[in-house]
């Protein structure tokens, strides 16, 4: 079969997206064949935009417009207060969460000699240069509790252990609003051992 | 748990075929290579989704059809509807319970238990340490998912220190031994639960396998297993674990492997204050091997409060007459089980009782009589 070589194009450049296979794509292409040329230059505007108007925040290493993203121009955020995260994707669920008003730090990844990730290739460095510059009470680390995740916390916990400050991580336990007889068996039983004093 | 019936349609060497159990004790019989192991098999995927002689389901589909299916029925404390469906074409099986996809194997394992006893158990007694841990991490497996969840865990880690060792063989950089640090820490920490996990099912076992051991034998011998880890102190593990490794560490890198831990544990069995591996008679090999599986049976019992599915394969055939009646005797107290044996008139001894099943199996279709 031939598909008129423009269609391929797109459907072949679909198709490198995340969760789209091959037929995915030559819906989406077909669609956007059937969109008005305005619509399709909105699109292309705003796409082209995702990589000439946002860039990382030089201290965080959120997603930012200008030097210093929201958060961090923010002056209303607690700055003594730094929760180390994984990837800008946490930012946004623990920022929709509402609960806290310090400030970030993007890793960037984890540790994962497997997949050939070292310190180097995180921002272990610029977030070790913002707990030495002092003025932070507290480090919260909140990365996956996965394996990686896990040993990734132990590193930066050992490195700043000496320094006074409080060191914490993320509880877990029962999703809120979860039922016990719904979660899984594993979660339950960190929830037990993890329990509180009322 | 009572498994009434199964239906297989283009399952190994059956086309279309319904068995029928009893809910006591069910004797499959038939030659060589008429289908006797291959129900075992089917139950056993039940049980845990998947089969015990092959990891390609494709094997199973009988020869020139592109898909195959067996539905049965589990009366738990209700009737469960259960089938598995897999397409050739798409390379996938389905587990349907209830007519509703199981998509995680999690949500089977430990609901309906199973035992398991093949001549290919000789492996546990007289084989590997590797034989010996796959036997103890199956069973706390099928009776606990936080114990499942830590050693995936534990194998996780393993495998991403031996990487980070070899790379720091290669360059020698200062910084990832720092990271290594790190990952010793996680490897202490998963690894002492791990331990601690083995170390209380081998205590709660112990019981068990001596009044096993005793159902089949009517000798006086005391079995006995002692859990071999990187350290009897319970008390001080992790600081010993740690400093084991610290003291590794230089031959650790030269290797580029992880040279102490629960990977490395075993279980060594005793009679009577003796090494089976060493100084055992085949006779009390096969007696070990069996009463290892009882145990497993009165474990998972007590864990889950249900009676496992209790499935034998071709093991009369090496074990003498005394002791294939004690077995099958036993068998009859605790609930419904499914021996496979080449030919009943050897077996003339074992004594059918009213309740019991004889399914004939004959180029994959069954006879009662």
């Amino acid at each position: 079969m031939q598909i008129a070589a423009p269609l391929q194009a797109v459907i072949d450049e679909l198709s490198k997206f995340p969760g789209i296979g091959s037929k995915t794509a030559r819906r989406l292409a077909l669609y956007l064949l059937k969109r008005d040329i305005s619509e399709i230059e909105s699109l292309i505007g705003a796409i082209s935009d995702l990589k000439h108007k946002l860039g990382f925040c030089t201290k965080c290493f959120n997603l930012s417009e200008s030097e210093l993203c929201v958060i961090c121009a923010n002056p209303s955020r607690d700055n003594t207060i730094l929760c180390v995260v994984e990837d800008i994707t946490d930012v946004i669920s623990i920022e929709k969460s509402s609960e806290f008003n310090g400030v970030y730090h993007v890793l960037g990844g984890v540790l994962s000699p497997l997949n050939g990730v070292t310190q180097d290739d995180l921002k272990i460095k610029e977030l070790s240069e913002r707990v030495m510059r002092g003025g932070i009470y507290e480090v919260i680390l909140a990365l996956n509790p996965d394996t990686e995740g896990e040993t990734t916390s132990l590193y930066l916990a050992r490195l700043y252990k000496d320094l006074g400050i409080k060191i914490t991580r993320l509880a877990k336990g029962l999703p809120v609003g979860g039922n016990i007889e719904f979660a899984d068996e594993a979660t339950v039983g960190k929830a037990v051992k993890g329990r509180l004093p009322y | 748990m009572f498994l009434k019936w199964i239906k297989f349609e283009n399952f190994r060497i059956y086309d279309s075929a319904t068995i029928e159990f009893s809910d006591g004790l069910n004797f499959i019989v038939g030659g060589n290579g008429q289908g006797k192991t291959s129900v075992l098999e089917s139950i056993y995927m039940y049980c845990t989704t998947k089969s015990f002689r092959t990891s390609s389901d494709s094997e199973l589909v009988r020869f020139n059809c592109d898909s195959y299916s067996f539905d049965g029925q589990i009366l738990d404390t209700v009737n469960h509807n259960l089938r598995i469906f897999y397409s050739l074409n798409e390379g996938k099986k389905t587990y349907f319970k209830d007519s509703k996809p199981v998509h995680r194997a999690t949500e089977i394992i430990g609901k309906f238990p199973v035992v398991l006893l093949t001549p290919d158990d000789h492996s546990i007694t007289a084989g590997y340490s590797l034989e010996r841990r796959k036997f103890v991490d199956s069973v706390i497996s099928q009776s606990s998912e936080m114990y499942l969840k830590h050693l995936l865990d534990y194998n996780k880690t393993l495998r991403q220190r031996a990487d980070l060792l070899s790379k720091i063989r290669e360059t020698g950089s200062r910084e990832l031994i720092d990271q290594l640090d790190a990952w010793t820490e996680k490897l202490v920490q998963t690894g002492v639960e791990l331990i601690s996990y083995r170390r209380k099912f081998i205590n709660e076992l112990d019981p068990f396998i001596k009044k096993s051991y005793s159902l089949i034998s009517n000798k006086k011998e005391a079995p006995s297993i002692y859990y071999k880890t990187i350290s009897d102190d319970q008390t001080d593990l992790s600081r010993f674990f740690l400093a084991k490794l610290n003291s590794l560490q230089k031959a650790e890198i030269a290797k580029g492997a992880n040279l102490a831990g629960p990977h490395k544990d075993d279980f060594v069995f005793f009679i009577n204050g003796k090494e089976l591996k060493t100084y055992g008679s085949q006779g009390q090999h096969k007696t070990f091997q069996v009463s290892l599986r009882f145990a497993q049976f009165f474990y998972l019992k007590e864990k889950l409060g249900k009676n496992p599915f209790f499935l034998l394969d071709d093991v009369f055939g090496e074990l003498d007459t005394e002791r294939s009646v004690a077995i099958s005797d036993f068998l009859r107290e605790i609930g419904q089980a499914f021996i496979t044996l080449t030919d009943f008139s050897n077996f003339k001894f074992l004594k059918r009782s009213e309740n019991d099943r004889l399914i004939s199996v004959d180029k994959g279709s069954f006879c009662y009589g």
